[in-house]
């Protein structure tokens, strides 16, 4: 199978297994996965399905045991550490579960830290980071240290971090799994929106039905394989 | 800037852990620099006293004179050579000597003995040599055809001051020298040997008696300060432009004093080895257990694009934030203790003798490399401690790093 440029996200009989005291335990098995610019994807499932593996795999945060990835088609098993490390920089954005802001950094350090790892300038940085906190609803918080916000305000800086360098891929594992119903519908709405502004591609794994409902394509795991692939329409 | 903000932010978040790592920083910082300036204090106080005292602290010679002494090796224009000393500013005083070897009788009992001729008055103000005159009188300016003699050699001798004493030598001429002296007085220098065989003339007498002229052995120079006796050496050459003579500084022509007290001056590296262990063990202690709790933190920076370099780089500044801050503390109080420490010295409680000085207090020198070497010492030993959690958590694998809690 050769990646075509319109894929961002291909994969190809993709494998992850994990050894534990000597055991072996599949995570992922044989995944083949097409996800296109724009998409806004869900990956679905119980716990232990493979969701979060999934999405460590594609971004090169963890290696597959067999089978290839490509990004933007490079194929990541071509890219040392350091080639991965600029490669997640520049084309991938992240939205963590719990958050993962750096508390010692404010809301505006931390959405522009990537920036500043990528050597954007700091009028530019700065002049980004106020419009990407207007977009997800926190304009003026940007002096707040994240332990002072609440969870959904610590989950919008951390939208507003990786969408802020404007990377082709957003990666969200469990987005809304720590925050309260109308808060994580508020956020999918947001992203939804954000992703319909930017044409960038959102694929996140959640088991909230509310979630799986505004996503345009559902893609269903079950112990490790791709047990449905439904878009909407 | 970034990065730098991380590090400096994250001293602040476990905040006793981080004034037990500084107190150890600024402690050992404190205890090698005060150790040092001591150190350095009381060993160029016993060299400065040692060598102003008996040998001075740069010596003129033949060329050859040291390695081979000989009756025949001399200074032969001394006049010149004085009036050119005279003219040097950096010199405080300075002595001409003569040297022989002979044989002294005192009656019926005689011993080889080490003559030595010296200039009285030059003498008193270069090694202040009168001082050492334990009975009788120490010689008047001009020569007085007297003698004196050490202590331990007028035991040998049976000889006590104002008897006469007859001495035998070889005249450079290649005659036989002779003569007899009034013992003037006793000389009691505190170097055993010396005080055995030592017979003291007034220079001309000495002369004289060896059949030298004019002639010298050795110039005995004292300077302002033991430092500079390196330079000041180069400027006398370089005055005296006499190719035939040899100008050294102590640690050549006292050199068994001196490979002595640079054996002694090597202990000072074991405090410093203490210091660096007290440090070390501090420093891992507290950036492994933050490393550890900030497993987490380190997986999502990754994740984000940070390389692995930047995470040890920012370790690495987090401890040398740490260090700089402790050793800027330390550096005000040792430069404190130093300073009274220079002034008042530790009294010893009992006298230390070393080559016929006797010490009872030790000052501290104030000096740039009593701050310097225990600074790199820390700052070194931080990073380099440092660098193990440091590495660990540049090797953090992201994906399971944001798996712990």
């Amino acid at each position: 199978m050769s990646p075509q440029d319109d894929p961002i996200i291909v994969t190809e009989k993709l494998e992850k297994t994990y050894r534990d005291n000597g055991v072996e335990v599949p995570a992922v098995r044989g995944i083949n996965l097409t996800v296109h610019a724009g998409e806004f994807s869900a990956i679905v499932g119980p716990s232990g399905s493979g969701k979060t593996t999934l999405l460590n795999v594609i971004s090169g945060l963890d290696s597959p045991t067999s089978g290839e990835v490509w990004l933007r088609g490079r194929p990541l098993s071509q890219m040392n550490g350091r080639q991965l490390s600029d490669f997640r920089r520049d084309h991938i954005g992240f939205v963590f579960q719990a958050y993962n802001l750096i508390p010692v950094l404010t809301v505006r350090e931390n959405v522009e830290y990537i920036m500043m790892l990528q050597g954007i300038g700091k009028g530019e940085r700065r002049r980004r980071v106020r419009k990407m906190l207007e977009q997800v609803g926190l304009p003026g918080m940007e002096g707040r240290v994240p332990p002072k916000l609440s969870g959904g305000q610590q989950q919008r800086v951390a939208i507003a971090r990786a969408m802020v360098s404007r990377p082709a891929l957003i990666l969200a594992d469990e987005p809304t799994a720590n925050l309260d119903s109308e808060t994580g519908a508020g956020l999918i709405d947001m992203m939804r929106e954000l992703n319909r502004q930017s044409g960038m591609t959102f694929l996140f794994s959640t088991h909230d039905r509310m979630v799986m409902d505004k996503a345009a394509r559902v893609i269903t795991l079950k112990d490790g394989r791709v047990a449905e692939d439904r878009q909407k329409t | 800037m970034l990065l730098l903000k991380i590090a400096f932010r994250n001293i602040f978040r476990q905040k006793r852990r981080t004034v037990l790592t500084g107190l150890s920083m600024f402690g050992g910082f404190v205890m090698a620099a005060v150790f040092i300036g001591w150190a350095d204090g009381s060993y160029n106080h016993i060299i400065d006293d040692f060598t102003r005292h008996n040998f001075g602290h740069i010596q003129i010679h033949e060329k050859d004179y040291l390695d081979r002494p000989s009756l025949y090796k001399t200074i032969d224009d001394y006049p010149r050579i004085r009036s050119r000393l005279e003219g040097i500013g950096e010199i405080d005083s300075f002595a001409p000597r003569v040297y022989s070897a002979g044989l002294a009788s005192v009656g019926e009992k005689s011993a080889g003995v080490r003559i030595i001729g010296i200039d009285p008055a030059r003498e008193r103000s270069t090694t202040a040599f009168q001082k050492k005159v334990a009975q009788g009188e120490f010689f008047p300016a001009a020569p007085a055809h007297r003698a004196l003699l050490g202590k331990d050699l007028a035991g040998m001798l049976h000889a006590k001051v104002g008897d006469d004493i007859v001495v035998v030598s070889q005249g450079a001429d290649g005659s036989i020298a002779n003569d007899q002296y009034p013992i003037l007085g006793l000389v009691d220098s505190g170097d055993p040997l010396s005080d055995r065989t030592s017979l003291y003339l007034h220079v001309r007498d000495a002369q004289e008696l060896l059949v030298l002229g004019g002639r010298i052995h050795e110039i005995a120079v004292n300077i302002g300060h033991l430092k500079k006796v390196g330079p000041t050496a180069g400027v006398i050459r370089r005055e005296i432009g006499h190719p035939g003579l040899a100008v050294d500084p102590w640690q050549v022509f006292a050199r068994g004093f001196y490979l002595a007290m640079k054996a002694d001056m090597e202990g000072m590296w074991i405090s410093l080895v203490i210091i660096v262990l007290i440090v070390a063990i501090g420093v891992l202690n507290t950036v492994l257990m933050s490393v550890l709790e900030r497993t987490r933190e380190y997986g999502v920076l990754k994740a984000v694009g940070t390389k692995p370099g930047q995470i040890v780089q920012l370790i690495l500044t987090e401890v040398n934030i740490m260090a700089f801050f402790s050793v800027l503390l330390g550096f005000g109080v040792a430069l404190a203790l130093n300073s009274i420490l220079a002034s008042h010295g530790i009294r010893l409680g009992v006298e230390f003798s070393y080559g016929g000085m006797t010490f009872d207090t030790f000052k501290s020198e104030i000096n740039a490399r009593s701050f310097i070497i225990p600074a790199v010492t820390i700052f070194v030993s931080a990073s380099l401690v440092g660098l193990i959690p440091a590495l660990k958590a540049a090797r953090t694998d992201a994906a399971r790093a944001m798996r712990t809690h």
